[in-house]
């Protein structure tokens, strides 16, 4: 942010009255020092964060250069980890999957969380109430959600099945079904995090001066051209926020696919993270995950760079 | 800030009595401490399985008991574990030095891990207390790799056909017979299985059989037509063969074409157990594990026992979890201690009794061994001559074989079967092509 | 202004489905735990079976040890979030007031790995954890957790803001840094601790994929892991199952409705941090 505009602290303070003694003591000096108190203040947490994150971080990297199961001596196997994810046919079809999942999860969440951030801030009534009921799945627990929403796509007594039938349509056997398991997962998905990213939007929607309506107003602007010209382009950093954030948080997914549907029927569900966790826990092929782990990161890395560029050419911040 | 004050007042104290009530927690949890008597040292043995159901932990701990009354200087102390991933959480505790001293261990696992030199080596105690002939060929199969034995089965459990007496008299059909030797053909199996499904309108309430889509049953049937699912050392699938076709398309038929069964996963999701569907009628015939016996003679219906319909010949599988050691135990001659009791005749009758195992040892087969097990509130009518299902059932195929990802590409490749309308040949075809690749790793 | 008014109803009708759609599943939850397992399986649905099952909430108590499993997150959580508020705003102060060599690089890399994704170090934490024999305690699931690049991160953005001239003036008067960070910066960051803090809970409290790779035993389970472990167990039970899920989300519910406020504060405070 802005730079400090402060004086040095110089090493030794000014004080008014000079002490009996003189000039100050050794300690005394050190304890005033920046130096010091940046190294202890700072200790604990590098501690941690070397301990627990940059190391693994390196060490991750050597693992998926090698084979091992935690029991037998570890191996050497070069970029073969990386060469036989490429011919996995299963790590294809969980790469695509979860291609799959952010790429329909994170505009749908958009989209609609917009619209309810916009119908929420048109200063009606029950506000709270609103905020709080579309942030309770938000932090409800993944598992309650899955046990809940499993129960909801019961194709014979499910609420999602009753409903659909209420409509005319004749709902699918949603989780047995290889075609619409991951719509399922989808859904409840989006529904889960709809409230934490309409809450951002509504953030960011009361950030837009009146101004720019009023005076649309004056010209005789229709809502859905206000909605559209003002309030689409205004927003254009929190949604630009919103949905790298999003796509980066879709990759990650686990809890979901793990607690609903096993990855199944037939992998149709299963992701990334998914296939992970299988082969680090179930399989115990430590260096075959940690590739898929590093492959991961890399799909981060992209969208992240893609938009700290984008905010350097949109001159923000 | 009222509000936030209260919160914080009520956070803390919550972790004070969180900090307290986790020692009393502590201290119920562990076994409380005997005082040792006659100065004898006291062995604490770690024994982990898992949760099958209530009623399985309730046998395993009266048998503890008994073993501790005979053992007064080992205590066990033992720990179910809720089934799922059980493998795996075993693997994680032994590779980090967390292990239990005695534990299940799955047969389809048994190899895997003794590859990975985790389980105590048992063989110099085995042969001096017991000898492999004393057990039945599948479950001496399992046990022994190349000479060595690093794990003892309990008993046995198998595949059978279960059926709700009722629902037969009702459509005047008569019983599957429980005698191997006069098993159904797959052709008077489906017959049946077509008179016992009555449809009202276009909504089917009564289902003629159910249950031979898991692929553990599935497996038993494939066996029964002279098919196999591996070569002869295991390094191959051997299961893209004519009579698997055959086994597996009759199988769909039932549900696609014939419309005699239901689809597995609608009905489990409905909240109905394969038990359930039997007693309530809704199926009038359930393929399971003979396991299942235990629950299913508590239920109140005449619930009968055959043997599987046969293809060629009437055969079934048979394969049980085995207890082994950790191979970093510290006290080793107390773990065999429980092992070969675990073995013995005394701890099995007292889950066979119930219904929940088969025995495995040869002696409980005789006439005279039998008796010491059969329960006639338990065991339906006829089932003596069924007995021999079991002592002759074939290993199962999976236990043999070290590569556990074979299991999971074949349930990926059934689900297609059975749900996505992947063609038969194509199941195999891929099950074949996907687990030679891991087989040869 | 008839266009605001129909503004503001069709706002309201919106919102008012998308409310239902939210809190439906929880009334449905609920319905279902305090019925009997036929009369879940009807058509069409019900509200109410014949008659009240509480049974189904004893039932489960009685096999699962909530009380167990509540006040193992609870400690885990509550000294996680103290540790990350404690660590976070020592490291943040020192970030953003404290000069020293190499701190803008340190920084960076403090950045650099908020970007990692959480699975890439999960591997070698396990492995960590198996060495020192940490594999099913608590320690595994708090030790990783004491130090958060993210609090740091944030904590240092909120400390940036604070005025300079504070902290002159604390100088002036004889104040060593750890002081100034102490009296001053401290507590001048209570609505900013108080987010994080909320949002550190909400995180640790709901986490499943740790316990999920760290804990086995039973009685070691955080809330989430037992509540799925219940699942394995009573999948098909649906009753019983649902009665279990209320009473695991009864707390963090609660605690959600007596803070309203932090939540959805912090949520936004971490939605302009983008901007």
């Amino acid at each position: 942010m802005n730079a400090e505009n402060r004086l040095t602290a110089p090493s030794v303070p000014m004080r008014g009255p000079t002490p009996v003694s003189g000039k100050p003591s050794k300690l005394k000096k050190l304890l005033h020092k920046d130096g010091t108190w940046a190294f202890l203040l700072l200790l604990p947490n590098i501690l941690g964060f070397l301990a627990f994150t940059l190391i693994p971080v390196f060490a991750s990297f050597a693992l998926s250069f090698t084979a091992w199961d935690m029991l037998s001596p570890m191996q050497w196997v070069g970029l073969s980890n990386y060469t036989q994810l490429a011919n996995d046919e299963t790590f294809i079809k969980v790469f695509w999957n979860t291609i799959y999942f952010a790429g329909v999860s994170v505009p749908a969440g958009i989209v609609i969380s917009l619209f309810l951030a916009v119908a929420l801030d048109q200063n009606i009534r029950f506000k709270k109430f609103y905020r709080a009921a579309f942030f309770l799945p938000v932090v409800s627990s993944m598992v309650a959600v899955a046990v809940v929403w499993q129960f909801i796509y019961n194709p014979e007594y499910g609420m999602m099945n009753f409903f659909l039938d209420k409509i005319g349509i004749r709902g699918p056997d949603w989780l047995t079904s290889t075609v619409w398991a991951m719509p399922a997962v989808i859904i409840t998905s989006v529904w889960k995090n709809l409230g934490f990213n309409m809450l951002i939007y509504l953030a960011g929607l009361q950030g837009i001066s009146e101004d720019y309506y009023e005076a649309a107003d004056i010209d005789g602007a229709r809502w859905h051209q206000k909605f559209l010209f003002i309030t689409v382009p205004l927003l254009s950093p929190t949604t630009f926020f919103v949905t790298v954030m999003s796509f980066i948080s879709s990759f990650q997914v686990f809890d979901t696919v793990f607690l609903m549907t096993q990855g199944g029927p037939a992998r149709s569900t299963s992701v990334i993270v998914h296939y992970l966790y299988e082969n680090a826990f179930k399989y115990f092929s430590m260096g075959y995950a940690s590739a898929m782990a590093y492959i991961l990161f890399f799909m981060v890395l992209v969208i992240t760079l893609i938009q700290f560029w984008r905010q350097q050419k949109w001159g923000i911040h | 800030m009222r509000m936030s004050r209260m919160l914080v007042i009520v956070m803390l104290f919550s972790l004070i009595s969180a900090a307290c009530s986790s020692t009393t927690t502590n201290n119920t949890v562990n076994t409380p401490s005997n005082t040792p008597d006659s100065g004898k040292k006291i062995v604490t043995l770690d024994f982990m399985g898992w949760e099958a159901s209530p009623l399985e932990t309730e046998s395993v701990k009266k048998g503890l008991a008994l073993f501790m009354e005979q053992n007064p200087n080992i205590k066990v102390n033992y720990q179910p574990v809720p089934g799922a991933q059980y493998a795996q959480k075993l693997l994680t505790m032994l590779a980090g030095n967390a292990a239990p001293d005695v534990f299940f261990l799955g047969a389809t696992e048994y190899r895997s891990f003794q590859e990975r030199d985790v389980l105590l080596d048992l063989t110099a105690q085995f042969e001096l207390d017991m000898s492999l002939s004393d057990f039945i060929d599948s479950s001496a199969e399992i046990m022994n790799i190349d000479g060595n034995i690093y794990g003892v089965s309990s008993c046995t459990v198998s595949p059978v056909l279960y059926y709700n007496k009722d629902v037969f008299d009702k459509e005047n059909i008569s019983y599957p017979p429980s005698d191997p030797a006069k098993a159904w053909t797959w052709d008077e199996f489906r017959e049946a299985a077509k008179k016992l499904t009555v449809k009202e309108g276009d909504k089917i309430t009564q289902y003629g059989a159910f249950g031979l889509e898991n692929f553990y049953m599935t497996s038993a049937e494939i066996l029964s037509n002279g098919g196999s699912l591996f070569n002869a050392d295991g390094t191959k699938m051997a299961i893209n063969t004519p009579e698997a076709n055959e086994v597996m398309q009759s199988i769909l038929d039932l549900r696609v074409k014939d419309e005699v069964s239901p689809t597995a996963k609608t009905l489990e999701s409905v909240g109905m157990k394969a038990n359930q569907m039997l007693q309530t009628g809704k199926v009038a015939m359930v393929v399971d594990g003979s396991w299942a016996l235990q629950e299913l003679a508590t239920m109140d219906f005449p619930v009968g026992v055959a043997a599987l319909p046969s293809f060629q010949k009437s055969t079934t599988h048979g394969q049980a979890h085995v207890h082994s050691a950790s191979k970093n135990t510290e006290h080793p001659e107390e773990a065999w201690k429980l092992l070969k009791f675990l073995s013995s005749e005394e701890y099995q009758i007292g889950l066979i009794n119930e219904g929940l195992w088969m025995p495995n040892r040869r002696s409980l087969y005789t006439e005279e061994g039998i008796k010491k097990w059969y329960n006639e509130a338990v065991h339906p009518e006829g089932f003596k001559e069924m007995v021999m299902f079991f002592a002759e059932a074939e290993a199962y195929p999976f236990t043999l074989i070290t590569e556990n990802k074979v299991i999971d590409i074949i349930n990926e490749e059934t689900d297609k079967l059975w749900y996505a309308g992947q063609s038969v040949d194509d199941t195999l075809a891929n099950i074949e092509t996907r687990s030679n690749v891991e087989l040869a790793k | 202004m008839k266009q605001i008014r129909v503004f503001k109803v069709t706002a309201h009708l919106v919102l008012l489905a998308g409310a239902l759609t939210m809190i439906l599943p929880f009334i449905w939850t609920v319905s279902t735990s305090l019925k009997q397992l036929k009369e879940v399986f009807v058509f069409p649905p019900t509200l109410f079976g014949e008659r009240i099952q509480w049974e189904n909430y004893l039932q489960i108590s009685e096999r699962f040890p909530f009380d167990i499993y509540f006040l193992n997150s609870l400690k885990i959580t509550i000294i996680v979030v103290i540790a990350q508020l404690i660590t976070s705003s020592m490291a943040g102060f020192v970030f953003a007031r404290l000069r020293f060599r190499y701190r803008e690089l340190l920084f960076g890399l403090y950045l650099a790995t908020m970007m990692v994704p959480a699975q890439v170090v999960m591997i070698p934490n396990f492995i960590i954890m198996r060495h020192y024999n940490l594999i099913d305690t608590h320690y595994s699931l708090i030790l990783p957790a004491l130090v958060s690049a993210f609090g740091t991160f944030l904590l240092r953005q909120f400390f940036l803001t604070i005025p300079a001239s504070l902290e002159d003036a604390a100088k002036i008067d004889g104040c060593t840094p750890f002081g100034v960070y102490w009296r001053i910066f401290v507590p001048l960051s209570k609505p900013a601790m108080a987010t994080l803090g909320v949002f550190v809970f909400m995180g640790i409290w709901n986490d499943f994929l740790a316990p999920l790779v760290y804990i086995n035993s039973q009685m070691k389970m955080t809330l989430p892991l037992g509540l799925a472990s219940m699942q394995g167990m009573y999948g098909t039970d649906w009753p019983v199952l649902m009665a279990g899920t209320v009473i695991s989300i009864i707390p963090l519910i609660t605690i959600f409705l007596l803070a309203q406020d932090f939540f959805i504060k912090g949520v936004t405070l971490s939605g302009l941090k983008g901007e």
